[in-house]
This record gives C-alpha cells, structure tokens and sequence, in this order.
C-alpha cells in the first residue's frame, strides 16, 4: 500500500474511533447501560494518555532520559502560564517564545 | 423551519457562545500541527473533516510523523477518545424519540463544550423540536469555526519558516489540555504515573511503551480514587 493510502486509511480509522465513542450510547439508546466501574475506569484514561504522549517529549531526547532541555522549561512556563492566567492564547505565545529563545536565541 | 426548533439554535448558540473564543486557539494549533507533521493542505482537511477531534488528532499526529505502526495510532486515539463513552452516555436519553439519521449525525458532532454546556437543558426538554436545535445549532457553529480556524492554521503555518519549532504547539496544546483535567488527586496520580510510565517502559518492543503507560495511569488513578475514599471513611 502506498505511502499516501495508508495515512487515508488511517484517518478512517481514527475518525471511526470518534464516532465509536461518541456514539456508543446514543446509538444503542437506553437499553445500554455502562458498570459505575467501568465509568470510574474509563475516566482516567484521556489524562493518562495525554502524560503519556507529553511527558516523553519533554523528558526525552533522541530516546534517552536528558531533564535539563529546553522544551523541558518551555513546558514549565506553560504550566506555569496555564494555571495563573485564562486567556487561551498565552500559553502558546509564552511556550513557543520560551522555546525559540532558549534554541535559537541561546543555541541551547 | 419548525419555529422551536429555531427558538432552540437560537438559545442553544447564544449559551454556548462564551466558549467559542476558547476554542480558536485549539483550531488553529491544530492546523499548525497538521502541517508541522508533514500532511499537505488537502490531507490537513481530510483528516479535520474524518476525525473531526482536537484531541485525538492533536495526540496521533506525533506518531503519524515518527511512522508507528497503525494499531498504535488507533488505540492511542482510542484511548483519548474514551471519555466521549461517559459523555455519550450522559446525553443518550435526550436522543432517545429519534431515528437512526439524527443519532448518526448527533454522535459525530458531538464535542466536549457543548456537552458542557448543553447537557442539563437538553435533558429537561420535552419538546423534540426544540432539544434537536438546542443541540444541532452550537454542534454546527462548533463544526464550522473548527473547520474554518484549522484552515487558518494550516495556510498560516506554511508562511512560517523552517526550523521555528512549530511541532512544539502540538505538545504545548496537549499539555495545556491535561492541566484542568488533573485537578483532582486521582487526576494528577493518573496522569504522573502513566507519564512516567511511559517514559520508563519506552524500550518496550512494538512501542507497547504507551499503552502499557497508559494502562498503569488508568490503574494508579483508580487506585488512588480508593485510597482517598478509604481514608475518608475511617
């Protein structure tokens, strides 16, 4: 399969993931019902997921452990900017600033 | 036009307004993201208009650039999607006198700010008409300002010069995102553990490194939810 059907093929895929869940139960309508347990499970996953595609990027280069990187202080600052102010642009321009300066600015 | 369903998109748009400006950010990012992944313009569309999840797109497409392999893709995306399952239960019996074409379109529309902010009116409606513009009109409004504003970012992001680092927003987009979430202590315990997790297990063969951190995450969330209840008990 060429290069450009494969990632067709995975948008497909994705997307069937989405609508999967999102119409789990409004397509089965009441009949279903979910286990409280498996709720309660099922609510931890998005955050799991999101450290689980974050934290590597920001702890890791080129698949070793290196703490002390930039991207690594550009997320700080964003946690940092996320907590303390609700304006939805900040974080971006604050993290990419950050980051920017530190690579190209300080050749770090 | 049945007049309460209009009086229903009115209402339902005006009340989910005060989230639009939120998501532009997230549109764009997104769009930026795309590029930065190496997807044309025209895949960058395809994928908004298949996908159409901030979340799931923004997560997979950092392994849609470091080719893993498909089953990865899709179960990452998966797991990012699972609380759309809470949220679809949630909502399922405001749709419940509605055929299959309503139910087909209700689920692919449905986003978290219109679950937030839709839900509870939705579900004390008796008047179908009504509850069917309540929810179609701010799920449209949505679906357009996400295809419109992801378009900008992904015109905007070919004008940018090589080596700014663009693919960073992706994270910071992830990250920001994560941080409202992990508000409760089993949150945060869920969300260090699968992180670290998968940073430990990243030697794993056949990148099972993220699933399985995932699957610790999920654990040590629930974990903690019990050890906090035990505790209050006592």
């Amino acid at each position: 399969m060429s290069g450009d059907a494969l990632l067709w093929l995975t948008f497909c895929l994705i997307g069937m993931t989405t609508v999967a869940t999102r119409g789990s139960f409004i397509l089965l309508g009441e009949r279903a019902r979910l286990p409280p347990v498996v709720q309660r499970l099922l609510r931890y996953a998005p955050a799991a997921a999101l450290a689980g595609l974050v934290m590597p990027d920001l702890l890791l280069d080129d698949g070793a452990l290196d703490p002390l990187n930039p991207k690594l202080a550009a997320g700080l600052v964003v946690v940092l900017v996320a907590t303390r102010w609700r304006n939805p642009w900040l974080p971006f321009v604050c993290g990419m600033g950050v980051l920017l300066l530190l690579r190209r600015g300080l050749g770090w | 036009m049945n007049p309460a369903f209009r009086d229903g998109a009115r209402e339902g748009i005006r009340d989910f307004m005060p989230m639009s400006v939120g998501l532009l950010p997230w549109a764009v990012v997104t769009g930026i993201a795309m590029v930065s992944a190496g997807l044309s313009p025209l895949q960058a569309a395809g994928m908004n208009l298949i996908v159409y999840a901030g979340t799931a797109q923004l997560g997979t497409l950092p392994l849609l650039a470091s080719g893993a392999p498909l089953w990865l893709i899709v179960l990452t995306a998966l797991a990012l999607n699972l609380r759309f399952v809470i949220f679809s239960a949630a909502l399922a019996p405001a749709f419940h006198d509605y055929g299959l074409a309503r139910r087909l379109a209700s689920s692919y529309l449905l986003v978290d700010g219109v679950f937030a902010m839709c839900t509870e009116r939705l579900l004390k409606a008796d008047d179908p008409h009504w509850r069917w513009g309540y929810y179609l009109g701010p799920s449209l409004w949505v679906w357009t300002l996400w295809q419109l504003f992801t378009l900008a970012g992904v015109l905007g992001a070919g004008i940018v010069p090589q080596g700014w680092s663009l693919e960073f927003m992706a994270t910071i987009a992830l990250l920001v995102m994560m941080l409202p979430m992990s508000r409760t202590r089993p949150m945060l315990v869920a969300a260090l553990a699968g992180g670290i997790a998968t940073v430990l297990l990243r030697g794993l063969p056949l990148r099972l490194g993220l699933i399985a951190g995932i699957a610790v995450g999920i654990l040590a969330g629930f974990a903690a939810e019990h050890g906090l209840q035990k505790r209050g008990a006592r």
